[in-house]
């Protein structure tokens, strides 16, 4: 034994930890500088924390510290899901059945509009279709954080969050079905074909059930004390986030439909405390900025003119579907321009869509991960700033915003 | 400058018309939401009974009958309104309640609706403005003139306890139960012209009174009054001001057919001694009415008798039947008997948190209420 046995080694080997504690502290960092003397959204500074941290520029975080955050990043998006579920209201659609026709409408004719351009730019149809499903998705964490640190309410916030946690449900089946089919393509089986989507779908659902069942069993237990509530619910989001990971479901899926499902069945209302508070700003945070760190910005030259094309095509498809039914769902032209600019981020959903692809098609997936994740680079900051820049326009935004 | 003195426009006698203001909840927690100019866009579309107008912060609306000489015609109208209200909100994802004011808000929370005289409002009287989310019920009746709206406005005074507990739906405020059945009058009387009018019987006397408020300065026109009763040159009419907005439109038509039926047994039978001394009990009264509702104690200054709010209201009740009679007003009296026999709807609020559990779940069933009460 040396006789300094007592001094630490060097490197210290300390896991994962202290990354994340660097990762959050220039984050947050980063956020409080942006927002104290920009006025400008926190989320712009953990997304640059990420990319600077990142392999990409300072590589101070490496590709295999970034790799082993991946736990954590399915956890931070799994909360931003559930949180998103319980903002859907299912009887909002009945209310105002035209609302589902937007959502179907916006997400058809940007899916069209994708494949269209994309079949223009000679891409393999096969993958103009899938990257066409894939952009369908919505930025969800986009979406919560800025509704969250604006304290949005009102038409435009309450309609963004409806529709991307439509468009999330719509990417992922759409996705699921073209898999389907290129299953058909590849492979003898055709079991597989079948079951697989099957067993994604309603697996997910029936765990998403389960886990509502279980919630709102325990929360009829604990009673409204929020503190216990708010450990309680964590737990069971962390498990679900796990579950379905183990059970090879789809996060997304179970996720958002154990947040629609807490809500619907909860008809006592027994939730006291919707925000995941401090936490949540955590997780949020985490989520930002190691997806940042994540992105692969070398994809860029080559995956640059296709992510701008699929981008523009994306914009005008969902512009187009919310407009032409915006009057109808009782919204003006006015806020259906600005909810349509909200519909502009793309990211952590896509990228698991993206994942989950190459997963079973390692070969196609090199190619769609080079568009797809270019579109996500040129969005992640400007899809942040159109949905801003929306809600403070919309004037949903707290009074601080306004000039 | 010289102001102008104010003239009043004469107007047919008991009529009514009734202001409500609503509350504009969300659909998951039941907090009060940024709604107001969204819900006015949809409803300006179509053509509508009454008015629908914004209030001072976004999650408040405010609804106004036209003027009516029957319950019935009130009551009709005042449904209609409803219909398009719950039409509109329900597209909107937004749940309309009544009530005097929302159990757990954050006044901090609030948005000042964007109108310069609310911005101005705003400006001088700070967290007041905001905290003054509270929703009340006005009603006006006509008046044939200034020295009979004046009469009518201090004559009533000795029967606004009346008003108060049975209207009375604000117990819970910022969270808590304040033991009280009507807080929303304390937040009121915040305001430094809150209170009552000073006593005068001749329109010019008033005139006099006002001319002097205005060349000092202290108020620019009739509305920067907040007094429980205020008279209303402009449409000829007192505007009574003390009622927390009541659950339903039906309620609040029954109120309104009260102070009708109140006001012509007053002006007919002119029961009691208008003066200055009645109002020696009267904060005393108006707080006992907020405090304890219909359990309250009301005292009369002038005989020194004492009785229990709900006692005074049944003998009221039996002097003005006749009176009821004549306006076509007998089922919303009785309906009135009811409420001060089974309690208001504090009382209903209290019962529902107690079965509910929570204040979030008490609004949703609030919300309830008021689209589906018969």
């Amino acid at each position: 034994m040396s006789d300094l046995f007592f001094l630490p080694d060097w490197p210290p080997d300390l896991g994962a930890l202290p990354w994340y504690a660097l990762l959050l502290l220039a984050a947050a960092i980063a956020g409080e500088v942006l927002a104290r003397w920009l006025r400008l959204p926190r989320l712009f500074g953990w997304i640059a924390a990420g990319i600077v941290l990142g392999p990409q520029i300072s590589g101070l975080i490496d590709a295999k510290t970034l790799a082993g955050m991946r736990g954590v990043l399915d956890v931070a998006l799994g909360v931003v899901l559930f949180q998103l579920g319980q903002r859907v209201d299912l009887g909002w659609l009945r209310r105002n059945p035209w609302l589902l026709a937007t959502s179907i409408a916006e997400a058809a004719l940007a899916f069209v509009a994708m494949f269209i351009v994309l079949l223009a730019i000679e891409m393999k149809p096969l993958l103009a279709a899938l990257a066409a499903a894939i952009g369908i998705a919505t930025g969800p964490a986009v979406a919560l954080s800025l509704t969250r640190e604006l304290r949005a309410q009102g038409q435009v916030t309450e309609r963004m969050l409806l529709l991307t946690s439509l468009n999330c449900v719509y990417a992922f089946l759409a996705v699921n079905i073209l898999l389907a089919w290129l299953h058909q393509e590849y492979s003898e089986h055709v079991l597989s074909m079948v079951a697989h989507p099957l067993y994604l779908i309603f697996g997910s659902l029936a765990l998403a059930f389960v886990l509502t069942a279980a919630t709102l069993a325990l929360l009829a237990l604990l009673g409204r004390r929020p503190e216990a509530q708010f450990i309680a619910v964590l737990a069971l989001v962390v498990t679900a986030v796990y579950v379905a990971t183990a059970l090879k479901l789809s996060l997304v899926l179970v996720m958002l439909g154990f947040g629609v499902m807490a809500r619907a069945l909860d008809t006592r209302r027994r939730f006291a405390a919707y925000g995941f508070g401090r936490f949540g700003q955590i997780l949020l945070i985490l989520l930002f900025a190691i997806t940042a760190a994540t992105l692969d910005l070398d994809l860029l030259p080559s995956g640059a003119l296709a992510g701008a094309t699929l981008l523009a095509a994306r914009y005008v498809g969902k512009a187009t579907g919310v407009l032409a039914l915006a009057p109808a769902s009782g919204l003006s032209m006015r806020k259906a321009s600005l909810l349509a600019l909200t519909l502009m981020p793309m990211s952590g959903v896509a990228l698991i869509l993206v994942h989950d692809t190459t997963a079973l098609f390692p070969g196609l997936g090199a190619t769609l991960a080079t568009i797809v994740v270019s579109a996500i680079v040129m969005l992640e900051v400007l899809g942040s700033a159109a949905t801003y820049f929306a809600l403070v326009q919309a004037g949903e935004a707290e009074e601080a915003r306004k000039r | 400058m010289a102001t102008p003195p104010l003239e009043f426009r004469q107007s047919a006698p008991l009529t009514l018309g009734v202001e409500l203001e609503l509350q504009l909840v969300n659909t998951r927690d039941c907090d009060l939401t940024r709604a107001a100019s969204d819900l006015l866009a949809l409803t300006e579309k179509k053509p509508h009974a009454g008015e629908i107008k914004p209030e001072i912060t976004e999650s408040m609306i405010e609804v106004s009958t036209g003027i009516h000489h029957r319950h019935a015609d009130l009551l009709a109208e005042l449904q209609q309104i409803r219909a398009t209200l719950v039409a509109a909100a329900d597209r909107l994802n937004v749940r309309v309640a009544g009530g005097g004011a929302h159990p757990f808000q954050h006044w901090s929370d609030r948005r000042i609706f964007d109108r310069p005289r609310f911005q101005h409002v705003s400006q001088i009287y700070g967290y007041l403005a905001k905290q003054f989310t509270v929703f009340g019920q006005h009603i006006h009746v006509g008046c044939a003139d200034g020295d009979d709206a004046l009469y009518l406005l201090h004559a009533m005074s000795r029967y606004l306890p009346h008003l108060i507990a049975l209207s009375a739906s604000s117990p819970y405020y910022q969270g808590v139960d304040t033991a009280f059945d009507s807080s929303r009058l304390n937040a009121v009387f915040a305001f430094p012209l809150a209170g009552r009018a000073p006593f005068a019987l001749r329109w010019s006397e008033f005139n006099a009174y006002f001319e002097r408020m205005s060349a000092s300065g202290i108020v620019e026109s009739m509305k920067d009054f907040y007094w429980d009763v205020r008279p209303k040159p402009e449409f000829g009419t007192i505007e009574v001001r003390v009622c927390d907005t009541p659950l339903t439109v039906e309620r609040a038509a029954a109120l309104a057919a009260y102070v009708q039926v109140l006001c012509r047994w007053l002006l007919v039978e002119r029961p009691d001694r208008v003066c200055e001394e009645n109002y020696l009990a009267y904060t005393y009264n108006r707080f006992q009415a907020c405090r304890f509702g219909l359990e309250g104690e009301i005292v009369d200054p002038l005989t020194a008798s004492r009785a229990s709010i709900a006692e005074d209201l049944a003998a009221t009740l039996q002097a003005v039947a006749v009176h009821a009679r004549e306006l076509g007003c007998e089922a919303p009296l009785s309906e009135i008997g009811r409420i001060a026999r089974e309690g208001n709807d504090a009382r209903w609020m209290r019962e529902a948190f107690a079965d509910g559990g929570s204040l979030a779940d008490l609004v949703w069933q609030q919300s309830e209420r008021f689209r589906t009460a018969g």
